[in-house]
Parts: C-alpha cells; structure tokens; sequence
C-alpha cells in the first residue's frame, strides 16, 4: 500500500519513526489523555462542520482553547476551603477574600477578574461543595501531573482545552501529554468507515453540549473569556485505509450500543482504543520487517502458581516489544541490499552519495553535524541516531499502554507478560458479544480479531511447533471461564458449555 | 465409555453393582410408551449417568441386551406406533449418518413416525446441531434447544422434545442414598469373620472399617454425612454441579485412601502392613474427603477434590479452635472440649505421638521440618474437626470459620433452608445485605440498611467512590418499592421491586456463596485481601442494572427531571453515626 506523503509544514530532525508509525504514538500520553485530544480535535472540527472530514489527507487544523479560568479555578486553588474555613458563616467576606487571592495568583492569565462567580452560586459554601466534587472526577484522579495538565471528565465542550505548560502569566503549548496520539486517533477514525455513527453517538452525549454537568461547568467560566483560538497543525497518519481503522470504529459502536448508564462507557472505551493502538503498531512493525505471521498475544490469565503459560506469556511480550527495534534497524540497515545503496558504493564520491541518499530517503536535517568518513559509517552513525531516538518514546508505546490498558503486567513474576486485567476483560466482553455467546466461540473471536491466544483450541499452531501442552491451555481457558463467571459475565451450563454474557442487554435473574 | 467397561467389570467380577433410583427413569420410560411420546435429549456434565439412562430406557422397552453392546452408534427399536432411535453418544456420531439430525428435527416439529432419545453433554449438542447443513427446521430446532439449555428449561411450545438436563440433579439429595447403598452393601459381610475388623487393640485395628462405619455413623449421629451434604448443597449453590461418577469417586476415595498404599488405595491385603507401620492415622477418612491421600496433581486435576478444597477446610481456622488444638489439654477452660473431640477418638485424634509432638512444639525445641510436621497435624485435626463436632457444641465452635466462608453455615440454614420451608428470612440478614450492597455501590463506609442507596461518581457509575446521589430504593414495602430474599427455581435470590407497574420488572441478583460471602464480610468491615476483587466487578454491575432500570421507570412514568433552568446536584456524606445525608446543591442557569 502507498504510503502518503509527509506533509511539507512538518518539522523534525528525521522522518523514520514517523514514516512507520506516523506522528506520533507517544508513550507518556497515557489512553486517557489520548481520548481527551481526540475529543479537543473532534469538538474543534465539529464546530466548523468539519467533523472527520478530512478534505485532503494529513492536512489537519483545528482550534484549541485554553480556559484558565476554569483550570484555576479547579486545580490552582489552594486556598478555597482554607478561606471557606476562617470565614465561616460570613458568606460576603468569604467571596471577596477568594477572588482576591484568586485574583493576584491565577496562572497563565494577564488581566484577571472572578468576581462574575459571586451571582452565580448562591452560596460560598456551594460553590466549594461544586469545585470539590468537579475535582473528583479528575481525569485519572491522583496523579502527580502539573495543575496545567489536569483534565476533567469531558461532560461536554466547555470541558475541554488543551495541555499547557503554565509560566507566570504567559502559557505555551510544550506537547509533554497531548502530544498528537490523540491526533492519530482522530485521523484513524476519520478514515473509518463507521465514522458517522460515532459522531452520531458523540454529538447526543458530548459535544451539543446539553448535559447538565456541562452547564455547570460552563457556569465557572466568564461569558467574555477571549480565547486566543490558536490553529493547531495536526499529525501525521501514514495510510489511507487500514482494516485496522475499521476494526477499531467497529468496537466503538459495539460498545455505545451496549447502552450503560451516565458515562460508563468511557473507561471501556479508552482500554478497547489502547488496545487496538498496540495491535496498530505492533502491524507496522510487522510490515517493515515484512513479517506476514498475524500478530499474536499469548495471555496468562493469572494462575496462583506458576505456569508454563506464564513463560510463553512473557516470551510473547518480550517478542512483541522487540518488533519495534528490529523494524527500526530494517528499515535503516535495510537500505544496503537496495539497488539504489549498490550506486552509492561504486560511486566517485560514496560518502557524498550516501549522505544524498540519507538525506533524500529519512529526511535527516542534522547531516552537516555526522562525525563518520564513509559511506557505511554514516549510515551507522545514522542508525544510532535514530535508534536513540526511537528509545525515547516509540519504543515504549507497546509497554507503558500495555501497562495502561490492563494488557502487560508484573503480578508475581519478575517479568513482564500479557496478563489481562478484570477491567480490560469487562471491556472485550462488552464490545465483542452482543447479547450472549458460547464461550469457546468468544475464545475464538478474540483470537481472530485481535490475535488473543488464551485456550487449546486457539494455540493449535504454537502446539504443532511442540511449544506447549494442550492442558496448560486448557486450563489457561477454565481460569478465565471461572473469572468472567464470578464477574457475573458468564453462565456456565455443564462442565462443557458456557456462555458469555452483556450484562447490560439481558434482563433476568444473574 | 465409562459405563461399559463397568459393566464388563460388573460381569466379570461378579459383584452386585451399586443402584440408586435415578430421578427421571420411570418418567422416561412412562413417555415413551405412550402413543405421542416426545422426543427427548439427555444433557448433562460427564459422569451424571446419560449412558446409563439410555441403557435402562432400553432395556425396559424390551431392547435387546446383546444388541446393545453391538457398537452401533444408532440402535433402532419398534414401539407402539414409533420407532425409537436411540443415540447414546451424539458426539460418535459419523459424518455419514448426520442425516439423522435432519430427521430428528423433522421429528421434533411434525410427527414423522419417529422418536428419539439422545444423550450428549450441551457443549457437543449445540456443536452438532450448529455445525450442520442447516436447512429451516434444523436451524429452528437448534435455536430452540439453546433457548432452552440457557433459560434453564425443559420444554418449549410447539416442540415435541423434552430436554433433561441431568446437570439439576441436586448432588446433595443424591449423596445420602448412594452413601446408604455402599455401606449396606452385602460385599461387607464378607468382613465378618476378620479378625483386624474391631480388634481389641487399637493399632490392629481396619482403618477401611473404621472408615466405613464412621461415614455410616450411628443412630441419630450422622454428623460426618450431614456436613459433607452442607459442602455438596453449597457448591449446588454455588452453581458447582457435581455428577454422580464424582460422588462414586469421593465414596470409594473416602473409605479407601492412604497415601502409602498401592494406588493410593488400601485393599485388604495392605492393612496388617500400614499397622505395622503404624500410619493408620494417614488413613483418616477426614483427610480422605480432601484427598490428602493423593497426589498434589492428582488432587487438583480431579474435579471433587479440587472442589472441595476450595472451601479451605485446614488452613482457615479462629483463634478458639487453635487455643483447642493447642492449648486444650492443658487450660482447664478448654480441656473438656479437648477431651471430648480430640484425645476421646484413639484412633484418628489426639494419639501419642501427637501428644509428643504438641509437647516438643511448645516447648520449641523443634527444628523447621519438625515444626511443619506438626502444622501439618493440626491441619488434619482442623478437617477433622469440622465434620465431628455435633450438633450441642457448634454455637461455641463455629465450625464454618474453618472455612473460607464463614457466613456459609448461616447462609444454608438461616437462608436457602429457611426458604425451603417456607419460612422468611430473619431481617437482621437482609439488614446486613443492604448495608454491604450500600458500601460498595457508594464506596463509603454506611451503615444505612433502610433503603439502597444508588449513586455515581458524576461522571460514571463505577467509580470507587460515587458521591452524586441518584435515587434510593425502599426496603420496606413502600409504592411498590421493596428488598426482599426469596426461592427462584430453588436457589436463594435478593429482590429489587422499583415499581407496583407490571411492565417495569424487578432486578435480581441470585445469592450464590461467594456473593453471599462477599457482601456479608463488606458489611461487617472485615474483608481479607485475599478475597476476590472479581465479585465486586459483579455486584458493580448489579448496581448498572438497578440504575437501568429505573432510568426505565423514570421513563414509563413520564418523569423528565431535566429542568432546563435549574440543576440540583445532591452530594452523599456521611455523619458520625455512620449514616449518609445529603447536602443538595442547587444551581441556576440563566
């Protein structure tokens, strides 16, 4: 398939991990932060009736807004209930100390002014009993991210800004948590074909914006707040057409159709997207190394002993997490059995020619600075740039996502292997059976849809290769039979027969 | 497979074979000797007796024994006015006679003549039936019988089949009559001229007849077979069918196990042997039920043992029971009970070298190994004392602390057994039940038990701590509102009534074991670590179906509480008492 082009704006030192995975999968941007861009993206294009229209490819723009108001209000306020304490039954006094204080040492604000909040609410006292509940529903809730990156539950548009570093009164966009993973996943479903019905779904719970929550959150915020509407130049997503684009729009709708309750969707949503993220980039991996084996993961569902799965487990992880390394050196060192590297050799001048073909091929800005004196060399020299680079951030994707989602973990053992958590399990169930489905039917789904080898029947071609028993997977398969069955996911006829069940679509006795 | 190399055995040896009335025979063969029988499908877990119920079915319609051991996977045989294919394993059924799925269907929706009776475990039925073909009536009848498998039923209109899923039989109602058929079982007599049978010396004595006469037991005192009904009606309970080749298993495996013994099994021969050795007490019917005869491997792997060691006997037990085991001899607030359960049984209880080994263990003159090997007979004692103390002493020693599940001996018999008589449970447990359900649906700590309290976090339902209150429900009868414990299809099941309108169904949440477990230690503030977080996902989505629910009757009764000028939020705390109020915060939009 054509990889599309870069787009000219973009600015980089090279063009490798990009050229691969896109711009950019971001291990520090954690599944959640990546939903919270993407909903920043959405909401923007949506306003101007562009949402996942993507007119030409890669040519993303949109609007972000900081809302400082707001955020100082919610998360550089350390004297609100200090305040609401010393003054005590002194509702006027309690106003005007806040928004004097809040006043001198707001953050990110030039001219600053609160005193709208007073005829809002009826009471100081309100007031903080509304902050304090908003901030409980933080974004995952305690973490020791700055203020300028603590998000709210995205109850409808006026929650949503961007990322900021926060310096005095002046803010900056320093990319460190939205850093375009979000992007990507807006492109990725741009180019899906069940984006409309998302959008469907996102417009009625999120972005008209009629959610009661999100009225009071729009109430914290001055009805004259300038927003500086700076353009955003979005990332880059190297193909036009994916099944795995597909695929991942599919478990979107599949889990909106499930119909929770409030907003319950959103935690499953953000684990089904980090998984369907890994799986993305563990298959460009796979491309480059022109790897054509499906992608595999072989789960422990978690044994109080020590198992033969555990280490097949860890030796598929660890496989896994290579595949980006390799796909680095491949696709760098890969350049020498070409004809082109063939010219470069014979060549008058090959270290020129080769620093021509470096530069043309990976874009590489930085080649003035190369140390090297041959042809060879260079390339290596090249090679270890990019790998160091590769190391910073891409390379941990598989891992800290993993982690994340609930898909890698250390749970006695000293290595790390998939071994699902109880969240991410709620999670597949709820985005793969619609009403009710026969367990081993659902083995087999979540091995043909995202390569999950937990029982026998779905490690037949690890068994031929004599890598394992057909009781260990067995007994893999009965650990997670009786695990769903105690989450009330699953009804359990005979020792032979079981079925998986929504618990949200069957009403009846459970 | 099973029943026929049994039923070789059975010729070979000459032994009278063990017989237990089975629940559905006469039934069985009552239908078919009508002139409209239904067709009938026999599902069930391995070792339930499929096998044995088509043979009998077979045998008592005039089928001819010799053609059944034939070897042909369909048998055909002339009634009334039908002919009865009987099929005794439908996974041996070829690729070239599938055909006969098609005429079972035909069967099932129109009278063609002929009538089946079919045995396959669930997993193999739907398999054969999904996998075929399919033309309509195949398709219509293969949906059927899932609808039937999964809502638990036997019969569907407009199908002449009946589906008997040998699965429901209570293992618990089986026990007892299997127990009394080995024990009088006229083999025994055989023993009444061996001299090790009650010998006067303790140490000579037939550990298999000891064994023997203790799971019989004497008179009224059948304390050993009543609590091993307990564990079997709890794991019913618990939706752990047990089969009757399992109980067969337990039986033998109970009377016979001895971990030095060939196979693990004593025969006679073996006995004078491990007297000598003086390992009778490894014999011990106790340690047997758990298995400790075998190997760790084998225990886990068969299905009985690895069941019953789930509820921990041995390894979980409270200080009072310790302080027995421990002390008892020497405190003479505990040395009666110490008397009358341990040093009064010679045989399994507190021997000498018990005694020995008790002494050098508090004296701590022990080495590590030492030490373990004492552990290890307080294990054993802790099994054992589980299935011995009576009916009198059981108040003080509260036997279900020695397992997992300390609420289990409260929730058979003031719960499901209160129920089966048709009595209603004491208030003081749903009073406990609604509290633990508050705690984990508000994540605080409550002690409110007068309604159900349902909140969210705001955002989501699930959050650990959900503040925003959403709507309670009444325990007391109260406008149709109402919490209550009753039987659903014999099983114990907590009630939410949210409406007196028929057209909004009440939400229910079947009280098995670890539930029952869970909820109850939530509410008494003393959950272990070790206790499964994997039910508090469960009873999360318990709380979702609550929430969706009266999200519905919000909407049959036409209530919009959506005010579009106004938004009252109420914020649960919590007061010294340990009960929630709310704090309402009311917000104006212009």
């Amino acid at each position: 398939m054509e990889k599309l082009p870069r787009p000219k704006k973009m600015d980089s030192s090279m063009w490798v991990d990009e050229a691969i995975w896109g711009h950019r999968l971001y291990d520090e941007q954690t599944p959640w932060l990546c939903i919270m861009e993407f909903l920043n993206v959405l909401q923007s294009e949506n306003q101007n009736g562009r949402a996942f229209k993507e007119g030409n490819f890669n040519t993303l723009r949109y609007t972000t807004y900081p809302r400082m108001y707001l955020r100082n209000i919610l998360f550089n306020n350390p004297q609100m209930e200090l305040i609401e304490k010393n003054f005590r039954n002194d509702n006027h006094s309690q106003w005007n100390k806040w928004i004097d204080e809040m006043n001198k040492n707001s953050g990110g604000m030039n001219v600053v002014d609160y005193s709208y909040l007073k005829k809002r609410f009826t009471s100081f006292q309100d007031f903080v009993e509304i902050i304090n509940f908003l901030r409980s529903s933080t974004i995952e809730g305690e973490n020791n991210k700055r203020w300028s990156s603590q998000f709210i539950f995205p109850y409808g548009p006026d929650c949503l800004y961007e990322d900021l570093r926060v310096t005095g009164t002046s803010i900056s966009n320093d990319r460190r948590f939205f850093a375009r993973t979000g992007e990507i996943l807006y492109l990725m479903l741009s180019r899906s074909h069940k984006k409309d019905e998302i959008l469907g779904y996102l417009s009625n719970k999120i972005l008209d914006g009629k959610s009661s929550f999100n009225r009071l959150v729009a109430l914290l915020q001055p009805d004259d707040e300038q927003f500086d509407g700076e353009k955003r130049e979005g990332g880059y997503l190297p193909y036009s057409n994916l099944p795995e684009y597909d695929l991942l729009s599919d478990d979107w709708i599949n889990l909106f159709n499930c119909n929770m309750p409030k907003y319950d969707v959103f935690p499953h949503l953000v684990n089904i997207t980090g998984l369907h993220m890994i799986i993305y980039s563990l298959n460009r991996s796979k491309e480059v190394l022109n790897n054509l084996n499906n992608t595999t993961f072989i789960l422990e569902i978690i044994a109080p002993q020590k198992t033969i799965i555990r280490d097949l487990a860890s030796d598929s992880y660890s496989h896994n997490n290579n595949l980006s390394k390799q796909a680095i050196e491949e696709y760098i060192l890969g350049i020498k059995n070409t004809e082109e590297w063939d010219k470069v050799i014979t060549s008058g001048d090959p270290y020129e020619a080769a620093r021509d073909l470096i530069v043309r091929r990976f874009s590489w800005r930085d080649d003035d600075k190369a140390k090297a004196t041959s042809a060879e060399g260079l390339l290596d020299e090249f090679f270890k740039k990019a790998s160091v680079r590769h190391k910073q951030h891409v390379q941990n994707f598989h891992r800290v996502w993993g982690r994340e989602i609930g898909l890698v973990s250390k749970r006695s053992s000293r290595r790390l292997r998939y071994a699902p958590t109880d969240s991410l399990l709620k999670a597949l169930v709820l985005s793969n059976v619609e009403s009710k489905m026969e367990f081993q039917e659902f083995l087999d789904r979540l091995y043909t849809k995202y390569g999950f080898i937990i029982g026998d029947r779905q490690a037949e071609a690890l068994l031929e290769t004599g890598q394992a028993d057909m009781e260990a997977f067995s007994e893999n398969a009965v650990r997670l039979e009786e695990r769903l069955s105690s989450m009330g996911l699953l009804k359990r006829l005979s020792d032979a027969c079981a079925y998986v069940e929504n618990p949200f679509v069957k009403v009846g006795i459970r | 497979m099973y029943d026929e190399s049994i039923q070789r055995t059975i010729d070979k040896k000459g032994i009278a074979p063990i017989k237990v009335e089975p629940q559905y025979l006469s039934e069985l063969i009552a239908n078919f000797k009508t002139s409209y029988p239904s067709s009938v499908i026999l599902t069930g877990t391995a070792g339930d007796g499929k096998t044995y119920y088509c043979r009998e079915v077979w045998l008592a319609l005039g089928g001819d024994k010799e053609e059944w051991d034939n070897g042909e996977t369909i048998k055909i045989l002339q009634l009334k006015e039908h002919s009865l294919y009987v099929i005794k394993d439908l996974s041996e059924l070829s690729e070239d006679n599938r055909y006969i799925i098609n005429e079972m269907a035909e069967s099932i929706k129109q009278d063609n003549g002929k009538v089946f009776l079919v045995a396959a475990n669930d997993g193999q039925l739907l398999e054969k039936w999904k996998n075929i073909e399919c033309n309509y009536i195949v398709s219509e009848v293969a949906d059927c019988i899932e609808d039937l498998l999964v809502s638990e039923q036997q019969q569907k209109e407009g199908y002449n089949l009946q589906l008997i899923n040998l699965s429901r039989t209570n293992s618990a109602k089986v026990f007892p009559k299997i127990v009394k058929s080995v024990v009088s079982h006229p083999g025994w007599d055989e023993c009444h001229n061996c001299s090790l049978k009650e010998n006067e010396s303790v140490e000579k004595r037939c550990p298999i007849w000891e064994n023997k006469k203790r799971l019989e037991g004497s008179g009224n005192e059948k304390v050993l077979l009543d609590r091993l009904v307990d564990l079997l009606e709890l794991c019913e309970l618990n939706e752990v069918h047990i089969p009757i080749r399992q109980l067969l298993l337990l039986i033998s495996n109970m009377i016979l196990g001895h971990p030095d013994a060939r196979d693990k099994l004593m025969s006679c021969g073996q006995v004078p042997k491990i007297s000598e050795n003086r390992s009778v007490s490894s014999a011990s019917i106790y340690r047997n039920i758990f298995g400790e005869n075998l190997s760790e491997r084998r225990r886990e792997t068969t299905d009985i043992f690895s069941t019953l060691n789930r509820f921990g006997i041995g390894t979980e037990s409270n200080n009072f029971i310790d302080n027995i085991l421990i002390f008892g001899e020497d405190d003479p607030e505990l040395t009666d009970l110490f008397k009358k359960y341990m040093t009064s049984d010679e045989f399994y209880g507190a021997d000498e070298t018990f005694k020995a080994e008790q002494k050098s263990y508090l004296e701590g003159e022990v080495s590590k190994e030492e030490s373990d090997r004492f552990l290890n007979r307080l294990r054993s004692q802790r099994q054992r004392l589980f299935f011995t103390v009576n009916a009198i002493d059981i108040e003080e020693i509260q036997i279900w602390d020695l397992t997992s599940f300390k609420y289990a001996g409260e929730f058979l018999e003031k719960v499901h057994r209160q129920l089966e008589n048709g009595k209603r449970v004491q208030p003081k447990i749903l009073t406990r039940l609604v509290k633990g359900i508050n705690r984990i649906s508000t994540g605080l700590l409550t002690k409110d038990s007068d309604v159900i309290y349902l909140s969210t976090s705001g955002s989501h339902s699930q959050s650990k701590i959900s503040r925003v209150f959403e709507s309670e429900i009444s325990v007391r009868p109260n406008r149709g509102e109402s919490v209550d414990i009753n039987l659903e299809n014999g099983k114990p099941v907590l009630i939410v009534k949210i409406s007196l309108s028929d057209e909004i169904d009440h939400v229910s949440l079947k009280l098995h074991l670890v539930r029952y477990e869970f909820i109850s230690r939530v509410a008494e503030g003393e959950l272990p670590g070790s206790f499964s977080r994997e039910c508090y996902e469960d009873l999360l989505a318990f709380k979702s179906r609550l929430l969706n629910q009266l999200e519905y009757r919000k909407k049959i009764e036409g209530v919009y509480e959506t005010d579009p000028d106004r938004m009252v939020l109420e914020l649960l705390r919590i007061n010294n008492e340990g009960m929630l109020y709310r704090r309402t915060v009311e917000v104006e939009f212009e």
